[in-house]
């Protein structure tokens, strides 16, 4: 049959076999993120005979992510990435089953998406659905593949596996402004590596072979070659279950304001303005209203504020003031935004202002 | 010796992939300590590794000579 020649050169190997194919045919793989990764992670998958594949992106594409994303064509640019990448496997292999989700990974899907799959691959480019991800995962008991690039670094992990540790042993908390591709930089290589090391960890995973990735992150440097394994273990804190998982994500819904439609607040003493940058982040901003304390070290000095206030929060860019809303959202604070595009969309609208 | 790898965003903050410093005893969190004044590492996130194993920060170790502390902040790309 038109399958067994397909497939050949890798069923004579004693590792796969023909237990094997059947194995890899009867399995669900889920990758999130249609962008770098992916676009070594599914031809890889859809080749070796993985039996259905889900992937889902809301992204269209565009001219700049062809350096790195090689799955597409430039005559598709403006195309929705997941149907484009459909067509890629369906030419690929017509044996796999393809699911294609045209929307964005969100609290509210992931976890009855996870539950019709096998095994969850993290090909996303942002730290805060990596969470979800990891947190979706262990709702649903399924492995997560983890992989990620800074420039010409990358990181492999497989979380949740067979109840192993998980995304948030090694960064409990997110509580950062690690760059994606668009900030940072980006060449097609370092991602083609880190999604093929994604591909390797969920075939060893479905043929029961090898040692998975677990209890382990692999950070590879491609500019010198050297890679390196570190070892962590399950910290029991970051236990989720369904109820738990909805009460998190339902209560740290962060709200945003832009600082154009609150400009006219900048004198209200009713409102506070809290700058969670450190003390020597530039530009400063001078409003009447206005106090200063360091996300760091917002949570030891919380006692300054008043949680029935109104209170925008902002930062250089507006990320690190997301997570101050989270965390003031946690200690109960009723009224608290995070200003769009922190001091940088602040000030110049602050300027324009002057200048009428 | 005490070696010191950096990776990712906090290697662009200390320009350099390693250093090494010559101290035969010292405890982690006055390397960290002496770390976050040379570089002011406060708004970046990172977990620490000694010898390959990622440990708490507020973990009670003295390094040894020979010991190797890794910084290993989260990467976002992909």
């Amino acid at each position: 049959m038109d399958a067994a020649k397909r497939y050949n050169r890798q069923t004579i190997l004693p590792e796969i076999g023909e237990e094997g194919q059947y194995k890899l045919s009867k399995a669900k793989v889920l990758v999130v993120g249609a962008g770098g990764l992916a676009a070594a992670i599914l031809p890889y998958l859809a080749s070796a005979g993985v039996g259905e594949i889900g992937i889902i992106d809301h992204d269209v594409i565009e001219i700049s992510n062809l350096q790195r994303q090689v799955i597409y064509k430039t005559s598709a640019v403006g195309k929705a990435k997941v149907q484009e990448a459909k067509l890629m496997i369906s030419e690929l292999n017509p044996l796999v089953k393809v699911n294609v989700f045209a929307e964005k990974l969100s609290r509210k899907n992931a976890v009855s998406l996870f539950e019709n799959y096998d095994i969850i691959v993290d090909a996303t480019d942002n730290i805060s659905i990596k969470y979800i991800i990891n947190d979706a995962c262990l709702v649903t008991n399924k492995p997560m593949v983890y992989g990620s690039i800074f420039r010409f670094q990358g990181q492999v992990s497989v979380f949740n596996y067979q109840n192993g540790p998980t995304y948030r042993c090694i960064y409990p908390d997110q509580n950062n402004n690690a760059l994606n591709c668009e900030d940072a930089g980006v060449i097609g290589i370092s991602v083609g590596i880190i999604g093929m090391f994604q591909a390797n960890e969920v075939l060893k995973m479905i043929l029961g072979i090898g040692e998975v990735l677990s209890g382990k992150i692999l950070v590879y440097n491609i500019l010198n070659n050297e890679q390196q394994k570190y070892d962590f273990d399950k910290s029991d804190f970051h236990l989720l279950n369904k109820e738990t998982f909805d009460e998190k994500y339902n209560k740290s819904e962060v709200e945003e304001i832009n600082f154009e439609s609150i400009l006219d607040e900048i004198n209200n003493d009713e409102v506070l303005f809290l700058d969670v940058r450190n003390n020597d982040e530039l530009p400063k901003i001078d409003l009447k209203n206005q106090i200063q304390i360091p996300l760091v070290n917002l949570e030891n000095e919380i006692e300054k504020l008043d949680k029935n206030q109104v209170i925008y929060i902002f930062c250089q860019s507006g990320i690190r003031s997301k997570i101050a809303v989270e965390s003031l959202q946690r200690h109960q604070f009723k009224d608290v935004k995070s200003i769009v595009g922190g001091v940088l969309a602040m000030k110049q609208l602050l300027k324009k202002e002057i200048s009428v | 010796m005490i070696e010191v790898k950096y990776f990712g965003a906090i290697a662009e903050r200390t320009k350099c992939e390693f250093e090494k410093m010559s101290f035969s005893e010292l405890s982690l969190q006055k390397l960290l300590q002496d770390l976050n004044e040379k570089y002011q590492f406060e708004s970046l996130t990172f977990s620490i590794a000694i010898n390959q194993k990622i440990v708490s920060k507020t973990t009670n170790y003295t390094l040894q000579t020979s010991d190797v502390v890794a910084l290993l902040p989260p990467f976002a790309g992909g």
